[in-house]
């Protein structure tokens, strides 16, 4: 009898799954032996970083995965009998995709046709699967877009995917995920492109639905603080395999695997400041799977501050303001948006000062700006008592050196054609930094080794490199030039979270060794907050807030910041 | 939408008046005494002068560069009595209609634009134009046709059948087609095709629109004489397609959004002809428009070869002979075409990838 109840509680069980690719002449393997149960009317959160063959699973059970051999069982429990995913022919499989499962993927700005109406996509699904005539579509669809929140239904019906925002476009996603009343929903990372606030309405809109109509979810995501909201149960993967499954709060409390341990411990934590952020090899490789901790305390931190805040600044900004033109509109004048607007801040010899902000805030053109990367209207920057905004681009030139900038994406800020050493000694060459080839070939061998990487990668390109390593070929290319300040633009946005505590840790040692001065943008509020002595939070081209970073964090003066703050899911248990 | 289109006119207007602009400069400058063109080498300096006053080669630079605008624009000012006058309203140069006077002996008329005449044959160059152009035209359409009905389909195939024996052959072909000179292939088929299997296919070596009847009853419409010239002048534009549709739906098919649409639980065959093919469309769209436009302007070797008279026969036989005004009008109105079409093919984009309208 307690047999049949497991069953029939089970919507969705994984015994053995193997998935392999082929590839040129063997077979790649990138989720081996997986099991795991869905229980219908629950979230089962898969937590792992990339390359863990979370995605990958998620395409299997819709069995979107092309050239892909699949071993094992996937078995979807519905109306009272078993489907085995794996044995259906093509146009079976095809009356349960959009129907009983449904899937929302990563990128919204990608995942709807850029040449279709949001209304019809959203259409087809409900004419395929229920039947319904045209009329009867379209005022379901409507509803659909009420029910996910969207404001204006009739607007975004017409609208095309690109009139409308991120957020609203992942709404669009979701209402045509659950048009069909889907009894599995499988979501692949539906918040990671989204800003903070945004995610945070996107989690709480799943959690309604799924309580309305009790979908059972699968989350994918790498973010924990994440999946600790939304999901009942976890699997952990790493590299394809299962490493640690259980009810959310066990696994989050109690880690078994090392890999987990890691996992949670490299998370940068809010409420301490550590010296050193642990990354998962320490803990992987360390006897005990345990890492000792040096907290700084918050006076420590604040006498460092203090003294750095205290000396003169080395860069000085003035309302320096960016507008761009907006089409005119006959008989009015002409409107411009503000990127920038009247922003003023100083930076001190030291400092890391911190920039948060949303997606077009104006953080980007912000650190933009101050390296003359993109001319601004009005306003001073002054660098060291002399105004760099005048400087011509010939004498800016020679000031270049001084200021430099780490970008976020490491796969495009290479060119793939360089080799890492040429890539890096480029700029020196044009500095005259060194006396000869040879000296400057010796300076990038030690800068490598300086940001952990190898002498031997000199000769290697851009292709062969993590995304990790690129971007510390990003910092070594700023570092030979010997700079006063870098801006770090997102620079750690794009990494796994293991890897993103190594580059903070290598970008606090070299701002020691160096003695550097960074202006630190991302929009991830923790981090900034394990970085920087002050924080900025920007929106719409304003500066709202300006604060030493324990200050802002726990006595925030706007709304706008306590939003951001909220919004950062955390791993809380009551 | 309207607005969109108003402004691409105005765009389409500015760029005729520098094309416009340049012609004018360009014939004025070149070392040629039109006069002598006109009337051949043996003429005596009384009749010289008098054709120069005809043409008005006599006049300033400026006033000639009025007279050319005024001649060109559909709506123009004249002096309507003073035959004297630089801006003589002239019956056998204009049809014109008189929309308004205006001080003692100017008037406003509107007429349809006059190009000149050729120093040939004396005709009317806008009546030697109109009758070239449409059989250029007709050409060109036709063969772009052939290449949109072959390249579009036989690319998506490829697409769908990527790596099949269907997909390398028809990728062979292609590359073939793109290497073939036109001029070559043109020999080559009216060779093949109509005097080899000329007893099979019943198609001529030569031939007009129009043929004249060997019964004395006037001449008759003879379309057959377009196969040849027109799958010619289709091949490589086919070819172009074929690859550009295929990587272009091989391109589009990874994209997320496609994904989307298979996980909504569409067919293969709905997924290709909804999501995809719209999409994958710009490219060859943008590619179409460039090998249109280049043929309504005349497919010289091909209209050569097969003796077919338009445009592109009738420039080189101007330009042969020296013969400016033909030459002139017909890099006018081919001007005029080619903004045309390019101010569809816009409109065309807007339909296809909406994000287009915004710029």
């Amino acid at each position: 009898m307690t047999i049949m109840k497991i069953e029939n509680k089970n919507i969705l069980s994984i015994n053995n799954l193997c998935i392999d690719f082929k590839a040129e002449s063997s077979s790649v393997r990138v989720v081996n032996r997986l099991s795991f149960n869905l229980i219908k009317g629950t979230t089962l959160g898969i937590v792992g970083e990339s390359g863990s063959g979370k995605s990958v699973t998620a395409l299997s059970i819709m069995r979107l995965l092309q050239e892909a051999i699949y071993a094992g069982e996937i078995n979807l429990h519905i109306d009272g009998t078993t489907h085995s995913i794996l044995k259906l022919n093509n146009k079976q499989m095809r009356s349960f995709r959009g129907n009983r499962i449904a899937m929302i993927f990563q990128e919204p700005m990608t995942s709807l046709n850029p040449s279709m109406r949001c209304g019809r996509q959203i259409e087809e699904a409900l004419q395929l699967h229920l039947g319904l005539t045209k009329t009867k579509a379209r005022r379901q669809t409507l509803r659909l877009l009420e029910e996910v929140r969207l404001p204006h239904p009739e607007k975004i019906y017409k609208a095309y995917p690109h009139e409308i925002s991120g957020g609203q476009k992942q709404r669009v996603m979701i209402a045509m995920a659950i048009s069909c009343n889907p009894d599995i929903l499988i979501a692949d990372e539906p918040t990671t492109a989204l800003d903070v606030t945004v995610q945070k309405d996107i989690l709480e809109l799943l959690l309604d639905l799924q309580k309305k109509h009790g979908i059972s979810i699968i989350f994918i995501t790498h973010d924990l603080g994440v999946v600790a909201k939304i999901a009942h149960h976890i699997v952990v993967m790493y590299k394809g395999e299962k490493v640690e499954e259980g009810d959310v709060k066990t696994v989050f409390t109690q880690p078994q695997h090392p890999y987990t341990k890691g996992l949670l411990a490299c998370r940068v934590p809010l409420e301490k400041r550590l010296k050193i952020l642990p990354t998962i090899r320490q803990i992987l490789e360390s006897k005990d799977h345990h890492f000792e901790e040096k907290i700084i305390t918050q006076s420590e931190w604040k006498s460092e501050s203090n003294k750095i805040l205290s000396s003169n600044p080395i860069l000085e900004v003035t309302d320096l303001t960016k507008k761009y033109p907006l089409p005119k509109k006959i008989f009015q004048p002409r409107d411009y948006f503000y990127a920038l607007d009247n922003i003023s801040f100083q930076l001190y010899e030291g400092e890391t000062l911190g920039l948060v902000g949303e997606s077009g805030c104006g953080k980007t053109t912000l650190g933009r700006s101050i390296l003359r990367l993109i001319e601004t209207q009005n306003g001073r920057i002054i660098y060291q008592g002399k105004n760099i905004s005048t400087l011509s681009s010939r004498q800016m030139r020679s000031l270049r050196k001084d200021l430099q900038i780490i970008f976020q994406d490491p796969y495009a800020s290479l060119n793939p054609r360089y080799m890492v050493g040429e890539a890096i000694m480029e700029p020196m060459k044009l500095h005259k930094i060194g006396k000869s080839d040879q000296e400057r070939k010796e300076k990038v061998m030690e800068l490598l080794q300086r940001v952990d990487l190898e002498e031997k990668h000199f000769y290697h390109y851009p292709h062969e490199f993590s995304g990790g390593q690129r971007q510390r070929i990003s910092i070594a290319r700023a570092l030979a030039l010997q700079p006063k300040i870098i801006v770090c633009d997102e620079s750690v946005s794009a990494l796994d979270v293991s890897v993103q505590a190594q580059i903070l840790n290598l970008l606090n040692k070299l701002k020691d060794e160096f003695k550097l001065t960074y202006l630190f943008i991302s929009h991830d509020l923790s981090v900034v907050k394990f970085m920087s002595h002050r924080i900025m939070v920007m929106k719409n081209g304003k500066i709202v807030e300006l604060n030493t970073a324990d200050d802002l964090y726990t006595h925030p003066q706007t709304a706008y910041t306590q939003q951001l703050i909220n919004s950062i899911p955390l791993i809380k248990f009551s | 939408m309207v607005r969109f289109i108003v402004k691409r006119i105005g765009y389409g207007l500015l760029v005729m008046w520098g094309v416009f602009t340049v012609v004018f400069i360009l014939f004025a400058v070149l070392p040629v005494d039109s006069a002598i063109m006109t009337l051949g080498q043996r003429s005596d300096i009384s009749t010289e002068e008098a054709v120069k006053k005809d043409l008005g080669l006599h006049l300033p630079l400026g006033i000639r560069y009025i007279n050319f605008c005024n001649d060109f624009s559909p709506i123009s000012f004249h002096n309507a009595i003073n035959e004297e006058s630089n801006f003589y309203l002239d019956k056998d140069k204009y049809h014109a209609t008189t929309l308004f006077h205006f001080g003692k002996e100017s008037v406003c008329v509107a007429k349809t634009p006059y190009l000149g005449r050729s120093y040939q044959s004396k005709r009317p160059v806008l009546e030697m134009l109109n009758e070239a152009f449409p059989k250029t035209a007709l050409l060109a359409l036709i063969s772009i046709f052939i290449a949109i009905a072959i390249g579009i389909v036989i690319g998506i195939l490829c697409a769908v059948w990527k790596d099949t024996w269907f997909d390398k052959l028809a990728i062979t072909f292609s590359v073939m087609g793109m290497a073939l000179p036109s001029f070559f292939a043109a020999i080559l088929f009216a060779w093949v095709f109509a005097f080899l299997l000329a007893d099979y296919t019943g198609l001529n070596m030569f031939g007009n629109l129009y043929t004249v009847s060997n019964f004395g009853e006037g001449e008759y419409l003879d379309l057959k004489n377009l196969i040849l010239p027109a799958v010619t002048l289709g091949i490589r534009p086919a070819a172009t397609v074929i690859q550009l549709m295929r990587n272009s739906v091989l391109e589009v098919m990874s994209q997320n959004y496609v994904k989307t649409a298979f996980a909504k639980g569409l067919s293969f065959f709905h997924v290709v002809r909804k999501h995809v093919v719209k999409n994958a469309l710009n490219p060859v769209v943008t590619a179409i428009s460039g090998w249109l436009a280049g043929m309504m302007a005349g497919a010289v070797y091909v209209e050569y070869i097969f003796d077919y008279k338009g445009v592109g026969v009738m420039i080189v036989n101007g330009l042969e002979k020296y013969d400016f005004p033909v030459v002139m009008g017909s890099l006018l109105y081919i001007s005029i075409i080619l903004i045309t079409i390019n101010i569809i093919v816009d409109i065309i984009y807007s339909y296809l990838d909406p994000k287009a309208k915004i710029q």
